[in-house]
């Protein structure tokens, strides 16, 4: 046998070990699929297609004033509030003789706030029916206070700087605290006066498929007397701001009368959250119930073609290590998913903008923290899709169950959710990957199952269980 | 480091069936090895595990030293075609060398260079769903050569081949090996190593059978025969035996003559003025070598399959 000298290879590495020359490897390899940079093409044009059909089809429907900024959106400012000016520190006294329809939780007392403006800040105590006395703020619900005291009863709001204090007594002389609340930047010269307001009735019908939200407005009426300001404003006017005009602005359900010191209040309309506010930015969005079918078969067939072909073993050859090869996929088909996700949602939002004004609509603020949120999570959804789709690829090996799989944990509870109990389908959106669609929430609706963060956080767990599977199954498995 | 494969006491089940069973072989460099066996009998079983693919159950085979999955540069220390068709058929050619350039960090210029080496210059821009059988086998051996590895190895090479690439890839890996390169090439037909292995590592059902150099195992087969072709049989027969040859009459005019070599033969025969028409020393084929080495493992395979039955 010849003794020879081995042979040495001329070649020499670029960069040593880089995980950067995997990147671009994996990206090589997507790119150069012709069909599946159309598919992630296809994945945006479906979105924005879907955003434009659901621009087309919604027309603005009256109330709400045609803001579609989403803190706006959620905060309902109507009622009938009948006020004077108050200057510096000070207070308001009366006594809410009686009140008259709305349910529990009608609304009749005293407000304090630095404009009467819709949706600017106040503080509010009010007696209700059925929820005891309350000082409320922040257009939130519940708020200090409680009990079971009702109409007749004195209640008194005071201001010191920023703070406002409420005190409820039976006979207006044994007052008792029922709770304070800091309204940041209230102006020297702010307003005092008597309010009422009312939650409108509301149904919710939920089928499979969809749910139907059917509203019936109330109207409350409450009647006041011994109402003082103080520093009183010798010759100040009683000025009103009811309804804000159009049918509900009928004097039936929304005026003031009186005379003598005693004061009738109507109105109509709730001062609180709009846990029923349509998210427009949402809607404009949800082509991503569609675009994601086509990210989550691409992201699959980046795995599943090379296990098809055995092609697997040849990325096996060239990159031994399972982990940093699961990475380098899972990260270029989140970064080709974020992307795609990017123009598909700015696209949506930007392409939908001219026909919803055309419909009467005003769109979404794009630069509203909320809105942009949604609108970045909406690509960082389909990125931590795309990761969650490579790990099931793996661990599936096969495109047709990894593919089904992935849209099934995607599709089924959002669908089913509809048909549970509010309850049930709660935990079901909560639990399982759709959580991750809580991200387009821009407004706190009723049904809310998970705030946006956490909804997002559940999906991001799923898709790092999976990582951790299919890494362990990688490296264990016989390629 | 040095180029070579290290196979030591490798081991790989899959559950009661033992697909390769404590076997043991180096591939040296400097020269073609062939590794044979009939279809079965745990090549690419081994070949898998040399590549770190599939987990050995016991045992370890290492590439100059390291195992597999320890390279950091793979393709610059060992070479591989396992599935000449395990490309994406969507894929360019040069785009299917170029990703795999670029997870090892090579220069882009390797990729231009194996095309040319490999013969792809016209077929590169071409994606490699349409190309032909030919075709592939000369993609992946230029995805093999992409690292300017001191080791290759190639699993069935030249299967399915037209004689022109047959000879194209024996001509290839000769050149290679003699660069100094350890080239490991399986196929479970002898014939096709016949002028193309140095070096033979035969298996059968997962065991080696044999680890010999070409040569040998011909001169071994060949067993120092001579065929006589003679008039005068019975005395010529006397003659050679008388001169210590193990001789048999293996037709009415032709002689087998076994332990002297074909110039003695002459010589005896002469010197008793015994004539004769022809004389030949027999050679036997790798084929007919490889038979007669398999036989027993064949035998055994078929009594194994009775059994499993």
């Amino acid at each position: 046998m010849t003794v020879m000298a081995p042979y040495r290879s001329t070649v020499e590495p670029e960069a040593r070990d880089g995980f950067g020359r995997l990147l671009l490897a994996e990206w090589t390899k997507l790119r150069t699929v012709p069909r599946w940079m159309l598919t992630l093409l296809a994945s945006v044009v479906l979105m924005v297609l879907v955003a434009l059909l659901s621009a087309a089809g919604s027309e603005s429907t009256g109330q709400g004033g045609g803001s579609s900024d989403p803190a706006r959106l959620q905060k309902i400012d109507l009622g009938h509030y009948t006020y004077q000016p108050l200057a510096g520190d000070g207070e308001i006294i009366a006594r809410v003789t009686a009140q008259r329809g709305g349910g529990a939780w009608a609304k009749a007392g005293l407000m304090i706030r630095g404009s009467v403006e819709r949706a600017t800040p106040y503080a509010a105590l009010m007696v209700t029916p059925g929820h005891g006395v309350r000082l409320q703020t922040g257009y939130e619900n519940g708020g200090a206070g409680g009990g079971t005291a009702k109409a007749p009863r004195w209640l008194k709001l005071t201001r010191s700087g920023t703070a406002v204090t409420g005190y409820e007594s039976p006979d207006g002389r044994a007052w008792q605290r029922v709770g304070s609340v800091r309204l940041d930047k209230l102006p020297e010269n702010a307003m005092a006066g008597m309010f009422v307001a009312v939650p409108d009735e509301v149904e919710v019908q939920r089928q499979f498929g969809g749910e139907s939200v059917s509203g019936n407005p109330a109207d409350t009426g409450a009647r006041f007397d011994q109402v003082s300001v103080s520093p009183a404003q010798p010759g100040a006017a009683w000025r009103d701001r009811g309804a804000p005009g159009g049918p509900a602005a009928d004097p039936g359900v929304d005026g003031r009368t009186g005379s003598d010191g005693t004061f009738t209040l109507k109105g109509t309309g709730d001062i609180g959250p709009n846990e029923f506010a349509d998210d427009s930015t949402k809607t404009t969005l949800t082509g991503v119930l569609i675009g994601q079918a086509a990210i989550v078969a691409l992201a699959v067939l980046m795995v599943t073609a090379e296990y098809r072909r055995g092609m697997l073993r040849t990325t096996l050859a060239a990159s031994p290590r399972r982990g940093r090869l699961l990475a380098a996929k899972a990260i270029v088909a989140g970064l080709a998913a974020l992307a795609a996700g990017l123009v598909a949602s700015f696209g949506s939002m930007l392409l939908a903008a001219p026909m919803q004004r055309s419909n009467g609509l005003e769109p979404p603020p794009l630069m509203d923290g909320t809105v942009l949120r949604a609108v970045l999570g909406t690509a960082a959804l389909l990125a931590v899709i795309a990761v969650f789709s490579v790990a099931v690829a793996v661990i599936v090996r096969r495109s047709a169950p990894a593919i089904t799989i992935v849209l099934l944990l995607l599709l089924v509870p959002q669908i089913i959710a509809t048909g549970l109990p509010l309850s049930v389908a709660r935990w079901l959106d909560r639990l399982t990957p759709a959580a991750g669609f809580a991200i387009q929430e821009t407004v706190t609706r009723f049904d809310q199952a998970i705030v946006p963060w956490a909804g997002f956080g559940v999906l991001c767990a799923y898709a790092l269980a999976a990582l951790a599977a299919a890494y362990w199954l990688l490296r264990r498995r016989d390629a | 480091m040095e180029a070579t494969i290290e196979v030591r006491a490798l081991r790989k089940t899959y559950g009661p069936t033992v697909a390769v069973d404590d076997l043991s072989f180096t591939v040296a460099p400097g020269q073609v090895t062939g590794f044979v066996g009939p279809n079965g009998a745990g090549k690419s079983t081994t070949m898998r595990m040399i590549m770190g693919l599939d987990r050995p159950d016991g045992g370890s085979a290492l590439i100059g030293g390291k195992p597999y999955r320890s390279l950091r540069a793979p393709l610059c220390r060992i070479g591989a075609m396992l599935d000449a068709s395990a490309v994406h058929p969507a894929r360019r050619a040069r785009d299917h060398l170029r990703w795999l350039a670029q997870a090892n960090g090579l220069p882009a210029r390797r990729v231009d260079e194996v095309i040319d080496l490999a013969g792809l210059a016209s077929a590169a821009g071409r994606r490699a769903g349409g190309f032909s059988l030919g075709m592939r086998q000369r993609l992946g051996i230029a995805a093999a050569l992409l690292g300017d590895p001191p080791v290759l190895m190639f699993d069935e090479p030249v299967n399915g081949l037209d004689p022109e690439g047959i000879t194209w890839i024996r001509a290839l890996l000769r050149s290679l090996a003699a660069e100094g390169r350890a080239v490991l090439m399986s196929s479970h037909l002898m014939s096709e190593l016949e002028g193309g292995a140095d070096h033979l590592v035969v298996i059968g059902r997962g065991r080696l059978i044999a680890d010999t150099a070409v040569g040998e195992l011909l001169k071994a087969a060949s067993g120092d025969r001579v065929e006589l072709r003679t008039a005068q049989r019975q005395d010529a027969m006397a003659v050679l035996a008388r001169a210590g040859a193990t001789v048999s009459a293996s037709g009415p005019d032709e002689v087998t003559v076994a332990g002297l070599t074909a110039e003695r033969v002459i010589a005896a025969l002469n010197g008793a003025g015994v004539g004769f028409t022809g004389i030949s020393e027999h050679r036997a084929t790798l084929e007919e070598a490889y038979m007669e080495l398999t036989r027993d493992a064949v035998e055994f395979q078929g009594v194994a399959g009775r059994e499993a039955r």
